[in-house]
């Protein structure tokens, strides 16, 4: 190997060389690194008062991305820094180790003697990972607090003066960041220049973000309403998907195949924005970052080869077949839809049934479909509550509804008594009705339903409840709840339905159900007392039936006894004096044939008989001047003795 | 050569897009369109269709809803001409009748803005039309006392002559009075007549019941006492008619009273006998005289 005259050899000359040349090239990097950091801070400012100036959503959104791509570049400044010292590191060794013949105290390769590239190692393993965690963070937050702030917001528009401001401002800004995007993402396409690539495609993002919030300023106020508010959720989603990017970074991080010599790439160097800014390269970023992860050449493929050359004729033909697409429409059951061509109804032909239909592409004919046969319905009056189950049982006592909306009715009763008793003022009576009203309908004519109202559903509604309303208003209500619902019901259907016709709204009333109505909460028990009243006046009229009953059954029983009684009576009375002639007539011939005989005798006879129970007493002595005294008070013992006598005798008979 | 005929092709079709969305807006039937040149209105469209125009900056092209837009007014206390409180909201169909006239009443032909300004003028015509008239013409037992539809059409030609003296390009088309109501007071006064009407309904109710119940009995009384009534002279006929049938057997007595006597006698004597009596007899009374004769004499011991 030829030597110099320091001892150097043309090799080591030449890498000196190449070395010098790294690290000049790193300087200027770093200088293009430091003013896309500037660039990106300043003019995601501007954006940002722009977009607030002029109200425009989808640019403050954008300014979001401004501000994540001002962190990024300022942490690829940092690093390029980093690379920087460590070229100079390495580049000083090497001086050295040229100049010195003996190069022994640098062939320990310690890092000890390197802090320049210790310190970079260790900023790539834990600043930047570290940094990483954050940044996903800050992407999550902000696309989910700016996704609900959008979703939840009242969208107000923007006032054409000031659009006229902002489309310029972002015209501008776009237009600064596009060159300064092209310039920085072609210096970057040098390897060395790697680290001011995540920098540089935010600036040509920024770029086009500035141009699609312009066109969705512009969009706003030609053709499409709201185009800013879908372009502004249009660039949240964008941020959620960055910041999935990132999640799935830091774990591909773990797993990534680390080849000996193979300069790895950021690893907040985020491919979707990558392809965003350089949608060209969509081909090439998806090789790249499938020979990054598989660790060999999958973009040099033959599939890789054809889908690159085809790439816009394929999406030429799904363009295609997109409008061809849009040339049928199919109508579901149940369902219709209206033919506009040009926002005009197609003649003859603008309602289309279920089925498979014909159409010019989108945008000349436009199909609307709405739900005709479908059912529909409404409450008037108070809202049932939503928990309401099939077998709940509803009691007009207890609160069914989520709010008690109150109908003033008329009061018959109290009409003709106010009108009987007042002589100067007539006040009409008024009692409240609780309703809740179940109105079904169905579409009949959907080019009326349509094309008629604003919203069609909702004045049906105004028209249904104003007829409640009228109907309620002269109706007696204790005929309402109880003869007279389900005619009231008919009648309230009628009057709708005619009222509807009336608006050409193109409906049927189906049914209206009177099935809810009551008096209010507050006054129920008291009609549930009357009811309770009621029953027991029937109770009452029931009871008193029964018991009369009873006392004309009774009273029946009894006459049926008196009068069998006297008929026993006289039936005893003829057959006695029957008998007693008869026996009289015999007794009268033993009497005639011995008058004191036959008297003796039979006072014989009838004395022991007679007297059997008497308790006799006899004095046998009748010509003394004794004082006999009887106590003729009753003796229960004497009696009690007797009885027990009496008992002895029957048992032992 | 092909890559340069398909960035053509790419190229033109990206140019018919943009000068159509540039040149030409589409008026749907539902719709009417209000163009504006440096922000002067130049012309409406109200016929569905595409048209022309000039690109952004030079005119806009603002389309409004030329349906029955609806909406309701304030459910609000008003004050009756017979002196009562009254709550009322009405509902109102309108629509743009004029949209030249109507752009730029209101900001950008904003129909919150115009249903803003309707509101007040019905609010307003609402209340005065309610003080022209009695409760009696809101609610009513006889339905031909009711003044509803007059109302309405009362308060809807107020609406639409100030509308029409506004020049606003709208026209009413129809409105309604959608609710009626009390405030909570004459609530609270109505609940409690409610409550005392059912009251007395229900003390009547039970009244009937004890009054119905009362004269059953009674009725079921006089019944059964006629029963018993009728039952009784029944029966003292029959007994009666034995007491006949009794007597015709008397002329058999007749032939020896003396002996009907002493067998009557001895009849009653064993009848009053029959419960437990007690009898005092001195030896002379048959048969105890025979104690007199049998009995041993002390003397003669």
């Amino acid at each position: 190997m030829p030597r110099t005259s320091g001892g150097a050899t043309r090799s080591d000359i030449f890498h000196f060389s190449f070395l010098t040349f790294n690290y000049l090239v790193d300087r200027n990097t770093k200088r293009n690194g430091l003013v896309n950091f500037l660039v990106l801070l300043v003019l995601g400012m501007a954006v940002f008062g722009a977009a607030r100036y002029a109200g425009s959503l989808a640019g403050q959104v954008a300014a979001v991305f401004f501000g994540l791509g001002t962190l990024i570049a300022f942490v690829s400044w940092f690093q390029m820094r980093l690379e920087e010292r460590e070229l100079a590191e390495k580049l000083e060794i090497e001086e050295l180790a040229r100049t010195k013949s003996s190069s022994t105290l640098f062939e320990d390769k310690e890092t000890a003697f390197f802090p320049a590239r210790s310190s970079r190692g260790a900023f790539e393993k834990y600043f930047v990972t570290g940094f990483m965690v954050v940044l996903l963070a800050l992407e999550l937050t902000g696309a989910i607090l700016l996704w609900r702030g959008l979703s939840t917001m009242t969208y107000v528009g923007i006032a054409a003066p000031k659009m006229l401001v902002a489309l310029g401002l972002f015209g501008g800004l776009a237009l600064i960041l596009f060159m300064r995007g092209r310039f920085t993402v072609t210096i970057a396409r040098i390897e060395n220049n790697r680290l001011l690539r995540p920098a540089s495609n935010f600036v040509l993002l920024g770029s086009y973000l500035c141009v699609l919030a312009g066109a969705a300023l512009l969009g706003d106020k030609i053709e499409f309403p709201k185009a800013d508010l879908f372009v502004a959720k249009f660039f949240t989603g964008l941020l959620g998907l960055v910041a999935l990017e990132t999640l799935i970074m830091l774990v591909f991080e773990i797993y990534r195949p680390r080849l000996k010599g193979k300069v790895a790439r950021p690893l907040y160097d985020s491919r979707v924005i990558g392809l965003l800014a350089q949608p060209e390269g969509l081909v090439a970023t998806a090789a790249q970052t499938l020979d990054y992860q598989f660790g060999f050449k999958v973009s040099e493929t033959w599939f890789f080869k054809v889908l690159r050359e085809r790439l816009p004729l394929v999406l030429l033909a799904q363009f295609g077949v997109l409008l061809l697409s849009s040339c049928v429409v199919f109508i579901e059951a149940g369902e219709q839809a209206l033919i506009e061509r040009f926002g005009k109804p197609v003649s003859g032909n603008n309602v289309l049934g279920p089925g498979a239909h014909l159409k010019l592409p989108w945008p000349v004919d436009k199909a609307y479909r709405y739900r005709t046969e479908q059912i529909q319905s409404f409450v008037v009056g108070s809202a049932p509550k939503d928990d309401d189950g099939d077998h709940r049982i509803i009691l007009w006592t207890v609160p069914h509804v989520k709010e008690e909306v109150n109908y003033l009715v008329a009061n018959r009763q109290e009409a003709d008594a106010a009108t009987d008793n007042s002589s100067s003022k007539k006040v009409p009576p008024v009692s409240l009705l609780t309703t809740s009203i179940p109105v079904q309908y169905q579409v009949t004519n959907i080019t009326d339903w349509v094309y008629g109202h604003e919203s069609s559903s909702n004045a049906l509604q105004n028209i249904a409840t104003r007829e409640v309303a009228r109907f309620l208003v002269s109706v007696d209500m204790t005929e309402l709840m109880s003869v007279k619902r389900l005619e009231s019901a008919q009648a309230l259907a009628e009057r709708i339905q005619t009222a509807a016709a009336a608006r050409n709204l193109g409906v049927k009333i189906l049914h209206v159900g009177l099935q809810d109505v009551h008096p209010p909460v507050k006054v129920a028990p008291e009609y549930q007392k009357v009811v309770a009243a009621n029953q027991q006046k029937q109770a009452r009229i029931v009871a008193a039936e029964g018991e009369a009953i009873v006392t004309n059954a009774l009273a029946s029983a009894q006459a049926s006894v008196i009068t069998n009684n006297a008929e026993a009576a006289r039936l005893n009375l003829e057959l006695t004096a029957t008998a007693r002639a008869s026996a009289f007539t015999n007794q009268l011939r033993a009497y005639q044939a011995a008058p004191l005989v036959y008297q003796r005798r039979l006072y014989a006879q009838v004395f022991p008989r007679a007297t059997a129970n008497a308790r006799k007493y006899i004095l046998v002595t009748t010509n003394t001047d004794h004082v006999i005294t009887f106590d003729l008070q009753h003796n229960a013992t004497d009696d009690m003795i007797r009885q027990q006598a009496e008992a002895i005798t029957q048992s032992a008979k | 050569m092909k890559k340069n005929l398909l960035t053509i092709i790419v190229s033109v079709v990206l140019a018919l897009v943009f000068v159509m969305i540039l040149f030409v807006f589409q008026v749907r039937q539902s719709e009417v369109a209000v163009v504006t040149r440096f922000g002067q209105p130049v012309r409406d469209v109200t016929t569905p269709g595409a048209y022309f125009r000039l690109p952004p900056g030079i005119e806009s092209v603002y389309k409004l809803d030329q349906r029955i837009q609806n909406f309701e007014d304030t459910f609000n206390e008003t004050y009756t001409a017979d002196g009562n409180n009254l709550l009322a909201s009405v509902y109102v169909g309108w629509r743009i009748s004029d949209a030249k006239a109507f752009f730029p009443k209101f900001k950008n032909g904003s129909v919150k803005e115009a249903e803003r300004n309707l509101k007040d003028i019905v609010t307003q015509a609402k209340a005065a039309v309610v003080g022209k008239h009695p409760l009696g013409d809101f609610v009513n037992a006889n339905a031909q006392d009711l003044k509803f539809d007059a109302i309405e059409a009362e308060i809807k030609a107020l609406v639409q002559a100030q509308v029409a003296a506004n020049n606003s390009g709208i026209r009413i088309e129809y409105l309604g009075v959608k609710r009626l109501g009390l405030p909570e007071s004459v609530t609270e006064s109505v609940f409690a007549l409610m409550t005392a009407d059912r009251k007395k309904l229900a003390d009547q109710l039970s009244e009937e019941g004890n009054s119905a119940a009362r004269k059953i009995k009674a009725s079921a009384d006089r019944e059964a006492q006629l029963l018993i009534s009728t039952a009784e002279g029944e029966a003292r006929r029959i007994k009666g008619e034995g007491d006949a049938v009794a007597a015709a057997v008397y002329p058999v007595f007749q032939q020896n009273p003396e002996l009907d006597k002493f067998l009557r006698e001895l009849e009653a004597l064993e009848a009053s006998l029959k419960e437990r009596s007690i009898l005092i007899f001195d030896s002379r009374t048959t048969p105890f005289n025979l104690l007199n004769n049998t009995l041993p004499n002390k003397s003669s011991k």
